[in-house]
C-alpha cells in the first residue's frame, strides 16, 4: 500500500530532513509515526501526499510508482487517502453538512450520492445532529471529526492523519483515535504522525520512529520509546 | 462535464460574488473605472477623427487646363482624373463658372470685370481626395495631363490636418494601451488579495484531491460575473453621457454654426461592447489564472 525504498529529503535550505528511509505500510495496517519535533515526520507524510518531492529513492503508493509522477496526476493520487490535519481545516463559512459534501463536490459525485453518503459519515462520526452547525459552533474534538468524516466520505483506501489530537484534551484525543481505530477495522490503512505518547502506548500498534531523519525503529505492536 | 459540477461552480461562484463584498466592490470599482475611461476616450477620439474626417473632406485642391485648349478634350480628362488613385470625386469648371465665381468674389467691385468676357479664364477640375496623405501624388498625376496648366491647393491645411488626424489616432491609441495596462496590473493584484486571503480554501481543496482546473472555476465564473456586472455598468454610464452631451453639442449655437456633428452612439455601441465584453472577461479568466498560480503549487 504504501511502500518507501532508501527515500532521502534535502530541502533547498540544505538541510536534510529524510535519510535514506525504507518501510512499507500493507493494506489495512494501522501504523503511527512517532519521533521528536523536527525528526522528520512530517515530511514523510508530505512525501506521501506528493507535497514534496524525494531527493532520491523510490516512494510506492497502491502498487504505482509516485516518484515521478507527474503533477497532473497528484489529484487523482489524493483521492485514494483522506487526510486529517492537527489544524482540522475546515471551511468556517460552509456548515458540517457542507464542509463534507465539498470533498464529494471534487470527486465529481452525483448530488444523490452526497445526500445519502454525507449523513452516512457524518452519522459514522458521531455528528448526525450536527449538520447544520458551522465549524464556530462546534469543539476541537466535533471540529476533528468533521475533518474525519471529509477525509473518509469518498471512500479513500487510507488515512494519513499529522498530528491529529495536537489540539485536543486528553478525553477528546482518545475519542478520535478510538474512531480511527473503528475506521481501521473496517479495512482503511491508518497512518498516524503523532506525539501522543499516552495513546501510543495505550494502543499497542504498529511503532515507525523516526530520529533526525533515519528510521530507527519499526515495532508491529510497540509503546511510544523502545 | 456533469451538471452537478457545472451547477456546483456556478454557486460557488455566485456565492463568493456575494460572500467577498469587499472584494467584489473594489473589482467592480476598479474595472467600472477603466471600462469607463476606456469608453470616454473611445468616443472622444472617435469623433476627433470623425471631425477631422468631415474637414478633410472639405479639403479640396484646384487644377487648371489652358484656356486655348479645346473644351471637349478638357471635359474627356474627367475620367482620367477620377481614376487616379486617392482621387473621391471630380467637379468641371468650365469658363462661365469661373467667370461667375470671381464675380462672385469681387462682391461689390464686380465692375472690374466690365468690357472683359469669359474667353481669358482657364477651365479647371475641383478634385476632392479620399485620403489627404495622397495629395501630393494625385497631384502629380494630374500634372502629367494633356492641356495642364497649374494647380492651386491649400497644401498647408491640408498637412496639418492630416498630421492632426495621424497624432489624434496615435495619443488614443496609446493612452488605451496604457489603460489597459495599468487595470490589468491593479485588477490581477486586487484578485491576488483575494486569492491569498482564500489561501486556505484553496489547499484544503488540493489536500481534498481536487484538481486546478476545479479550484481556478469558481474564481473564473466570479471574475466573468464582476466583468459583465462592470460591463453592464460602465456602458449604461458611458451611453447616458455620450446622449447628454450629443443633446447639449445639438443645442450649442457654435457648435451648429460650425456644422460640426457627433457619431451616433448606435455606432459606438457595438466596439464598445465588445472591448468591455473581452475586458471584462479577459481580466477575469487571465486575472484569477495568473494570480492563483502561486497558491496551486502544493
Amino acid at each position: 500500500m504504501i511502500e518507501f525504498k532508501n527515500v532521502s529529503k534535502t530541502y533547498t535550505t540544505g538541510t536534510e530532513a529524510v535519510h535514506e528511509a525504507s518501510f512499507k505500510i500493507d493494506k489495512g495496517d494501522f501504523a503511527f509515526l512517532v519521533g521528536q519535533s523536527g525528526s522528520g515526520k512530517s515530511t514523510l507524510i508530505k512525501l506521501i501526499l506528493k507535497e514534496e518531492e524525494p531527493t532520491s529513492g523510490t516512494i510506492i503508493i497502491n502498487g504505482k510508482d509516485t516518484t515521478f509522477l507527474k503533477p497532473k496526476r497528484i489529484p487523482y493520487l489524493r483521492r485514494s487517502m483522506g487526510v486529517v490535519f492537527q489544524d482540522f481545516r475546515l471551511l468556517s463559512d460552509k456548515t458540517v453538512y457542507d464542509n463534507v459534501a465539498f470533498a464529494m463536490n471534487i470527486v465529481k459525485a452525483t448530488p444523490r450520492h452526497i445526500r445519502r453518503q454525507v449523513p452516512m459519515v457524518l452519522s459514522l462520526v458521531g455528528l448526525s445532529g450536527k449538520a447544520k452547525a458551522y465549524p464556530d459552533e462546534l469543539s476541537g474534538g466535533e471540529q476533528q471529526r468533521v475533518a474525519l468524516a471529509r477525509a473518509l466520505v469518498n471512500n479513500p483506501s487510507m488515512i494519513i492523519a499529522d498530528e491529529p489530537t495536537g489540539n485536543l484534551d486528553p478525553e477528546t484525543a482518545w475519542d478520535i483515535m478510538t474512531l480511527l481505530n473503528e475506521i481501521n477495522l473496517r479495512g482503511t490503512t491508518v497512518v498516524i504522525a503523532t506525539h501522543a505518547k499516552d495513546i501510543v502506548d495505550k494502543m499497542k500498534k504498529r511503532v515507525i520512529e523516526i530520529e533526525k531523519g533515519i528510521i530507527v525503529r519499526d515495532d508491529k505492536k510497540g509503546g511510544y520509546n523502545k | 462535464m456533469k451538471y452537478s459540477v457545472i451547477g456546483y461552480f456556478l454557486s460557488e461562484g455566485f456565492r463568493n460574488v456575494f460572500k467577498n463584498k469587499k472584494s467584489t466592490i473594489s473589482c467592480l470599482g476598479i474595472m467600472c473605472v477603466t471600462m469607463l475611461m476606456f469608453g470616454l476616450f473611445f468616443a472622444i477620439g472617435r469623433n476627433i477623427t470623425h471631425m477631422v474626417e468631415n474637414i478633410e473632406d472639405a479639403q479640396a485642391i484646384r487644377a487648371f487646363f489652358h484656356e486655348d485648349a479645346p473644351e471637349e478634350e478638357v471635359i474627356a480628362l474627367k475620367d482620367q482624373i477620377l481614376a487616379i488613385d486617392g482621387v473621391a470625386d471630380v467637379k468641371y469648371r468650365n469658363k462661365q463658372d469661373a467667370y461667375n465665381e470671381i464675380k462672385e468674389d469681387l462682391g461689390e467691385y464686380t465692375t472690374a470685370l466690365d468690357g472683359m468676357e469669359p474667353d481669358f479664364l482657364s477651365y479647371s477640375y475641383v478634385v476632392t481626395l479620399e485620403d489627404l496623405d495622397l495629395n501630393e501624388s494625385v497631384q502629380s498625376e494630374i500634372a502629367k495631363l494633356p492641356h495642364f496648366k497649374r494647380i492651386t491647393s491649400n497644401n498647408q491645411t491640408i498637412n496639418t490636418l492630416s498630421n492632426i488626424g495621424k497624432w489624434i489616432r496615435i495619443i488614443t491609441g496609446v493612452i488605451l494601451v496604457i489603460l489597459i495596462a495599468i487595470s490589468i496590473f491593479i485588477i490581477a493584484n486586487t484578485i491576488k488579495l483575494t486569492v491569498h486571503a482564500r489561501r486556505k480554501e484553496i489547499s484544503i481543496m488540493k489536500y481534498v484531491g481536487a484538481t486546478n482546473g476545479f479550484i481556478r472555476a469558481p474564481f473564473m465564473i466570479e471574475g466573468i460575473i464582476i466583468g459583465i456586472t462592470s460591463s453592464i455598468i460602465s456602458l449604461g454610464i458611458v451611453g447616458a453621457l455620450y446622449n447628454w452631451s450629443a443633446i447639449k453639442m445639438a443645442q450649442s449655437q457654435t457648435i451648429q454654426e460650425i456644422g460640426v456633428t457627433m457619431v451616433p452612439f448606435k455606432e459606438l455601441f457595438t466596439s464598445i461592447l465588445i472591448v468591455y465584453i473581452i475586458l471584462g472577461v479577459g481580466i477575469g479568466i487571465i486575472g484569477s489564472r495568473v494570480s492563483m498560480k502561486k497558491y496551486l503549487d502544493v
